[in-house]
Parts: structure tokens; sequence; C-alpha cells
């Protein structure tokens, strides 16, 4: 019996049973990694030369559908890390860890206005690792758009957009804009103030447009105002279409990559007479395996501890602001800052700049007639709807515009400038599209709102509870209080993990009062605030709640009336002290 | 070294550093979660206390110790020792709170002290926007959350601030007015300079100059005292009938009244 179960299963004599697992073991190593022998891999991290022909690391971009994306080498010069700073890596890498994050918030998050925000606190509150896992993914979209603008700055810089690589360059414009929309979308699913405003004006811009822009407004937000219907659509375009979309670009400009025309040479081994042993250097080939493979699994161990370790030492924290209220505009609504240009944008009037240009001109020359065109020229269709998809037409055409055919720095002068042009240009209008440029608000409302803003800490509400308790004042301003309001306190700030630090008097308090009168008093005197009476009142509200209520009377300068602005603070003891 | 040495070994090096902060992160994580917890109650809390002071101060005064008349008081050992009992609520007082805030409540319990009959306008409204109201879920657990955290003044545990606002004299008619004056919770509904910031009803500051002449035959006094016990005799124009309770007289003695009037007669 043992003879026939020998004979059925090829069972080898004795003295060749090592040889012959070991090739049972070779043969299943080799499928696992399509095609590569333990030696082999023993080989590779050691750094060796292949150990048999065929060189059996090419075999495996054939057999395995992974490794099959992947090109089987590039030029040394292509991988040069001053070429391309990896910044196209980085960008696919934040990619993944958006898809990764994404899916585990995707579990806890409910699209629903009533429990949105709800389920995001939450988050916060009740899931292992939640705020991590959040602040990572809010993280990892912001690295992406960076590493996609710098990719882009990268490319064009280097002149890699030309010949072969125009359409690669189109479909990464294409990408630039689903990134730009996938974080758009995503911006507005924790339904706190900050989203659902910085969404409501975004949308907005598109009902200026004719005809169909009221009804495309309609089509994204669901219904007139952002509610159920809006907050599910872009929940689903968050989720579902856009990362498809994404991934399906991604393959087509990777495609082209590894298939088509590979990475770029750098200009310098391209197009200039180089030492012909350096060329024969920077032209090698460099193997997926190892090197390229490796190189790549480093980067991805740098990009996952710079991310981690930017979130452990508290580098970066998610806002999340109070619910949001429809009825209820914040002060200062602002977009997230990769957007700031395009709010910038919109604070341009193109009607008011040709009429003060050409007016002029016409009182010089002694005519009566003046161009009035805010009728005709709507700066929110204009700046909101027209220059922003002809900005992106432009950066499209850029390949088909320019037609040097040089790479070279030196020889493509008028490309460069216009590209560090374009840098300034981004930048100037990013700082007029924070809320600091060309918007007026009132002084007492203005210097009230940085003490405390609507939204997120401000001075006021870092002040320690100590400071406050118990204190039933009246702080009245212009008074003098000496160099501390509150003789005779002294608290400990930290009981548990400093029992010997002491605070004497209310330094914070006192601090803010004092910016508070200074800020007021200046306007007082440049005439902002005639009749000034201001006073920061302080009460206890309950044992462990009190209220701030910052309290401003002055003389309105153009009509002489009574105005008032006040605005009260709630502070309960155990509030978090650090911006979260 | 070679070069892809040198990765496999920092890359290693990292990876095990990267792990090393995501445990320390997890052994810290419950800690983390907790801390969390009571920081969340406490904003909620202050979310609370901006609701309540936008919504419910007219009726149940600026502080929560209610108005006379009007709303009873959300701070007294009352509430939260034997209010569950008295209207037979089975749960919780923070829900009861949310319950009664949600959908208002139609008929007073205790009409002896807080008008409210069938076929009159409730009591108190309802507040939930599913009913009408202005409030979404999570501003009436907000409010809820505030309101509980009265408790310990309201048991005693806790001595209660002594309220802002200068000092009154209460030996002269004028002084004791101006306690009257807060202790009827007019402060809810109108504004003096100063004292209060109601603004239901009309502002009270230079009352004693133009009462006099308001209402042709009234002196100032006799103008106040009628605007006090009859509101409805004469409507300051640009303000609705039947908003000022008309039970005044009946909740103060003769006395508190003649010195509410005389505090009034102070505002030039």
């Amino acid at each position: 019996m043992i003879n026939s179960l020998i004979k059925r299963f090829n069972i080898p004599p004795r003295d060749q049973w090592r040889e012959a697992i070991g090739k049972l073991i070779d043969d299943r190593v080799r499928i696992i990694t399509a095609g590569l022998s333990i030696r082999e891999l023993r080989a590779i991290m050691r750094g060796d030369p292949p150990t048999e022909k065929p060189n059996p690391r090419y075999k495996v971009i054939t057999t395995s559908f992974v490794a099959h994306l992947r090109p089987r080498y590039y030029p040394a010069a292509a991988t040069w890390f001053t070429h391309t700073l990896r910044l196209g890596f980085f960008t696919t890498f934040f990619f993944v860890l958006e898809i990764i994050t994404g899916i585990v918030l995707m579990v806890y998050y409910i699209p629903f206005p009533d429990q949105a925000y709800g389920s995001v606190l939450a988050i916060e509150s009740n899931v292992f690792l939640g705020e991590f896992l959040r602040d990572m993914h809010r993280l990892g979209a912001e690295a992406m758009v960076v590493f996609s603008w710098l990719h882009l700055l990268r490319t064009y810089f280097t002149g890699s957009y030309k010949g072969p690589r125009s359409f690669t360059w189109l479909t990464g414009v294409i990408l630039l804009l689903i990134t730009a929309w996938l974080s758009f979308t995503g911006y507005l699913l924790p339904w706190d103030q900050l989203a659902y405003w910085a969404v409501t004006v975004g949308t907005s811009i598109t009902e200026s447009g004719p005809v169909v822009g009221p009804a495309l407004n309609l089509l994204m937000r669901g219904a007139p105002d952002i509610g159920t219907g809006g907050l599910l659509r872009f929940y689903l375009q968050h989720v579902i279409l856009m990362p498809l979309l994404a991934i399906l670009l991604i393959s087509i400009h990777y495609y082209k990559v590894s298939r088509e025309h590979s990475i770029s040479l750098p200009a310098v081994v391209e197009e200039t007479e180089m030492d012909p042993e350096k060329k024969k250097e920077a032209t090698r080939r460099i193997d997926l395996i190892p090197d390229l493979l490796s190189h790549e699994l480093f980067l991805i161990a740098l990009g996952l501890f710079i991310t981690v370790a930017i979130l452990y030492f508290r580098g970066f924290a998610s806002p999340l602001e109070t619910h949001a209220n429809p009825q209820q505009t914040p002060l200062d609504t602002k977009a997230p800052w990769y957007f700031w240009w395009l709010q910038g944008i919109l604070k341009i009037d193109p009607a008011s700049i040709i009429e003060n240009l050409v007016n002029p001109l016409f009182e010089m020359f002694g005519l009566s007639y003046r161009v009035e065109l805010s009728r005709l020229l709507d700066s929110k269709f204009i700046m909101g709807l027209m220059v922003p998809p002809a900005l992106v037409l432009l950066l499209m055409a850029i390949p088909y515009i320019d037609r040097n055919p040089s790479r070279l720095a030196r020889k493509r002068p008028f490309a460069i400038a216009w590209g560090v042009a374009w840098i300034f240009i981004v930048l100037v209008l990013s700082y007029m599209g924070t809320p600091e440029y060309g918007i007026e608000t009132p002084a007492a409302t203005r210097i009230i709102q940085d003490l405390a803003p609507e939204e997120g800490e401000g001075p006021l509400r870092l002040i320690p509870y100590p400071e406050l308790e118990n204190r039933q004042m009246e702080y009245i301003v212009g008074q003098d209080y000496g160099t501390d309001l509150c003789p005779g306190l002294s608290y400990y700030p930290d009981p548990e993990s400093h029992p010997n630090d002491i605070v004497v008097g209310c330094p914070h308090l006192t601090e803010v009062f004092q910016t508070f009168s200074r800020r007021l008093i200046d306007a007082q005197i440049d005439g902002r605030l005639p009749g000034l009476n201001a006073k920061l009142i302080v009460e206890q509200l309950q044992a462990d709640v009190v209220k701030v209520t910052p309290h401003v009377e002055w003389t309105d300068p153009s009509t002489g009336q009574a105005q008032t602005y006040y605005h009260i603070y709630f502070l309960h003891k155990d509030r978090a002290m650090d911006a979260h | 070294m070679k070069r892809i040495q040198l990765e496999i070994v920092l890359g290693t090096l990292l990876v095990l550093l990267t792990t090393a902060m995501v445990v320390v992160l997890g052994f810290r994580e419950p800690q983390r979660l907790e801390q969390y917890v009571v920081q969340q109650r406490a904003e909620l809390i202050e979310f609370g206390a901006t609701v309540f002071t936008n919504n419910c101060t007219s009726c149940h005064g600026s502080l929560g110790q209610g108005v006379a008349g009007v709303a009873p008081s959300l701070r007294d050992a009352h509430f939260f020792t034997e209010r569950l009992a008295e209207v037979g609520w089975q749960g919780g007082l923070e829900d009861y709170i949310i319950s009664v805030v949600t959908t208002g409540r139609q008929i007073s319990t205790r009409p002896q002290l807080y008008a409210g009959m069938t076929g009159q306008a409730p009591v108190m409204p309802t507040w939930s926007e599913k009913f009408g109201g202005p409030l979404r879920d999570d501003q009436i657990r907000a409010v809820a959350a505030f309101i509980m955290n009265f408790e310990p003044y309201a048991l005693g545990l806790v001595p209660t601030a002594v309220p802002l606002g200068p000092v009154v004299d209460e030996s002269t008619p004028e002084g004791r007015g101006q306690v009257v004056f807060a202790a009827q919770g007019c402060t809810a509904c109108h504004a003096i300079s100063g004292l209060s910031t109601g603004n239901v009803g009309p502002v009270l500051d230079g009352l004693a100059s133009r009462a006099g002449n308001t209402v042709a035959g009234l002196s100032a006094e006799e103008y106040i005292h009628q605007s006090i016990v009859d509101p409805n005799a004469y409507i300051v124009p640009g303000f609705a009938e039947g908003i000022m309770p008309q039970n005044f007289a009946e909740l103060m003695s003769e006395d508190q009244l003649n010195d509410l009037v005389a505090f009034l007669l102070t505002l030039e």
C-alpha cells in the first residue's frame, strides 16, 4: 500500500527528499512572487545582480497584474531627485491615503443634515483613534492639493509638457480639477458653519450664469438652499463619482508615463552635448526591481512617518466649528486657503475698473459722456463663471501655445518668466481672497470679532477660567485699573502636572482688556467711534459658566445717532483650551 | 553601503518609528476620548447658553430666574427635585426639558400661577422646527444641557453669584421700585440703559419726561400706573396689543406698585 502511495504521489527516494522539498518551496515562492526564486529574493535584498538568465526580475512585469502597470525601467537621469522632486509620487501617495482613511470614516459618517455634525462629533469623541483618522484625512487632502500644484509647476518649469507629453499634461490638468472638486465636496461634509457657508458662497457663483445658471445652482444644491438633497449630492460625488473619475484619470495619466513616453529626461541630458561617460551614466537603465520599487517603499515609509509625526506633535488639527446654521451667516466667511485665489478673483469688479480708466479720459477731453458698465457687466458672472474656466483652458492649452521646441530653461526665458509671474499673480489673488482684504467691517464689530471670533478660539476664549470665575465686574474702557485687573487673585493653572506653577493676578484677562481698550480708543481718536462709551462685563451665570460681554456705544459720525454693538460669550470651566 | 541597503534600513526604521507613534497615540486614546466628552459637554452648555439667551429669556428671565405670571424659574430647587413628580414624568429631567421645549406647552399645568387655558394662545410655544418652531434638535439638546447645569445653584450646593448692577438703596421708594422692576421680570422685555436689555416692549429711557403728555388727561404718574395694571388701555405705536401680561395688579401689592411707579418716574 505504501508503495502504491509512493508511486501515486511520485515521492522520490529518501536521499533526494531535501532537494525535492526545496524545489516544492521554491515553486510556491515563484508563484507568489510572480517569478522570483528564493535565491533571487535574497540577491535583491543584498543588492546583488540577477541570479538567473534571462533576468527573472523582468518576468514579474509580464506575469503580475500589479507589476504590469509599472514600467520595466526608467533612465537614470529621469529619476534624479532634483528633476522630479517625487511630487507626482506623493500626490498619488496622498490619494491612496485619502481612500484608506476615507473608507474608515465612511463607516461612521452619516450624510444627513440632522445627524451629519453629530456623527463627526462621534468620530472625534467615541471612535478609537477617530480624531487621528479625521485629522489624517484632512491633512492628506490639503497635502494632495499642495503636491498636485507643485507637480504641475515642476512639469511646467522643466518643460516636460512638450511634444509627446502634451496629452499627459491635459490629463494632469483634469486631475487638478478633480482634486479641487474632491476637496470642495469633502469640505461640506462636517456640516459645521465653516463648511456650510463656504459651500453656499461657492455654489452661489453658478447662479449668475445666463439661462442655465439657476438650474445649475439647483442641480448642485439639490434645493434653493443646501439641505438634505445637497448634502447627499456632495457626499455621493465625494465618495463615489470623483474617486472613480480620479482613478480612471490617474490610470490614463500614469499609463502614458509608464508605457508610452516615460518620465522626461532632464533637458540638460536630452539637449546638450555631454561628456559621453556622463551621458552613458545618465541614460543607464534603473530597473523597477529592485531599485525603483525599493525607493518607492522607502518614500511610502517616509511619507507615512512625516504625516503621522505632524499629527503626533499636534502640528495639524482639522477644524470643527459649531453646527451649520442656515439662518446665520458668520462675519468672516472663508473658503479653504487653496481657493482664496478664486475668492480674490471674485472681489475684482471689471466694470468699475474700466469706468475708472475710461471716464477720466472723457473728462480730460471735456466730454460729458460717461461709460456706465456696471449694469451691462455682471461682475459675479464674469469673474466667477467666465474667468476661472478661461484660466483652466489656458492651462490646458499651454503645450499648444508654447511652440518652442527646446526644454532648456535658458532657451525659454519667456515661458519661465510667464510661470514666475503666474505664481505671483496667484499669491496676490490669494491675499485678496482673505477676509482682511477689501471688506469693510464697522470698527466696533471688527474689534470685538478680533477679540473673540464667532467661530474658533481668539484671545477672549483663551483666558483661563480662574481669571474670570466670580469676577462680577464691569471694566470700563478708559478707566485706570492699574497693571492688573484682579488684585489679590492667584491660581494654579495646571495643578496636576505642574503643581508648583502659580499665576498671580489675571494676566490674560488684563491683556485682553488692554487690547480691547487700546483699539477702541485708537478708533475714537481717528474719528470712527466718536462719543465712545465701552465696557467689558464679566458675570457668573452658572456655577461653572461665565458670561463675558464686550459692549460698545458710540455716535455714528455720519448720522449723529447713538449706536450700540455688543456680543455675549459664554465660557465653561471645562472648555477645550487648545484649538480643534 | 549601497543605496538600496540604506533605503531598506532607513525605511524599516521609519516604519518602526511610525508604528511606535501610533501605538503611543493608541495608549493615550481612552484618556483623550474621555477628555473630549467632558469638553464636548462644556461646549454644548456654552452653545445652550447662547440659544437660551436668544430665545428663552423674555419669558424665563435673563438668568433663568423666571418671570412672575409668565413662566417659572428654571434654577430653583422645586424644578430640580419636585417638578417631575408633579407632572408625573417617568423619565429623567433632561429628557423632560427636551420634550417640553420641543412641543411647547399648550395648556398651563399650574393655571393659578401661569396663564394658559384651552382655546388661548399656548402658554409656551412649540420650539422645534419639526412643529413650526425655530430650533433644530441639536439646539434643543444644548439648551436642555444648559438648564441642567443650573443644578448646583438650584440645590444650593454652590452659593449663587450676586447679580451685577448698581447697588440699590432700598430705603427709598425709587430704590425699592427698582428691585420690583427686576423681581417682576420687567427687565426681560423693557430696556433701561445700564440695567436691562429686553427688546420686546418699548425702551423706558426718558419715560418720566414723556409719560405726562402721552395720553390726554393723564398725568405721568397716572399714565405709568395705568400702563402696568391695564397694559391694553394705550399701546405705544409700533407695538402689539396683548403682549404684556395683564395680571400685574394681582401679582404686586399696592405698595410695590407705587414703588415701581416712583422708580419709573426717575427715568428722565
